[in-house]
């Protein structure tokens, strides 16, 4: 009994420890943007990414785009999820932002993020 | 009676390492959902991304890849020169979200930046951290 009463005072020693050692990121001293929802145009890009659908891809994006998405994807080339992690608006442009998982060509899973650019209800970039 | 001493210690130790595990697992669980108000951004990223925007390579030197040393002097000369003639002026630093598989963690951040012609620009980043470097940055 003894024993497992120190042991539960270790326990709780070490969490006690660790909000000490853990101080989480430091302070944002910029200003930081507010999110916004997610733009249409942008999610009709990813359902088609994540639908494997490269009919519908090739009439949402130009040439341009389209070799930069998929530098954006590398080193994947089998899709298995996509993903929303949030959007910022500065001045009518539009950052909206996906992390994608999927199998790289040696059948590794792999995780990517890119961010698709908006500006009046059109894709205009990649990153 | 030193043996049943050095037991307690032991027994307190092995506790207080298992709370410490726990604790620190935990909050990577909670800071990768968003659970409770968390951001989900990672320390780490957070450190790189203001490394890059106050110009100073030596404060991310522990948190990315091993450079060459001829890549290191590049860097600090482009950080010289860049601090020197005011070039960039930071406007807004953004964590737009992120998420994990595996042993790979995205983060993603938008930036505000105004440059040494008065121009703004509005950009992505995103790092890709594992084993507690960010080892992708595009």
């Amino acid at each position: 009994m003894a024993t497992l009463g120190l042991f539960a005072l270790g326990i709780l020693t070490g969490v006690v420890v660790h909000t000490f050692v853990d101080k989480g990121p430091a302070e944002n001293p910029y200003p930081a943007l507010p999110k916004v929802e997610e733009p249409q145009v942008a999610h009709e890009v990813v359902e088609a990414i994540g639908k494997d659908e490269p009919q519908t891809l090739a009439k949402l994006m130009p040439a341009q785009m389209l070799t930069d998405l998929d530098t954006a994807l590398q080193p994947i080339i089998d899709v298995r999820t996509t993903k929303f992690v949030g959007a910022v608006e500065s001045e009518g442009r539009l950052l909206s932002a996906y992390v994608v998982t999927g199998k790289t060509t040696e059948g590794a899973d792999f995780v990517v993020g890119f961010v698709l650019r908006v500006a009046n209800d059109q894709v205009v970039g990649v990153n | 009676m030193g043996r049943l001493i050095s037991g307690w210690v032991g027994t307190l130790l092995v506790g207080a390492l298992f709370g410490f595990v726990i604790a620190s697992a935990a909050g990577v669980v909670v800071q990768d959902s968003g659970l409770f108000g968390a951001s989900g951004e990672s320390p780490i990223a957070r450190a790189y991304m203001l490394g890059l925007l106050e110009r100073n390579p030596n404060s991310i030197v522990s948190i990315r890849p091993n450079l060459g040393i001829a890549q290191r002097a590049a860097e600090l000369q482009g950080a010289d020169t860049s601090r020197n003639a005011s070039a960039i002026t930071p406007l807004s630093l953004t964590y737009i979200g992120g998420a994990s598989a595996g042993p790979y963690a995205i983060h993603i951040y938008a930036v505000g930046l105004r440059n040494s012609q008065g121009v703004d620009q509005f950009f992505p980043l995103a790092l890709t951290i594992a084993g507690g470097k960010v080892i992708r940055s595009e």
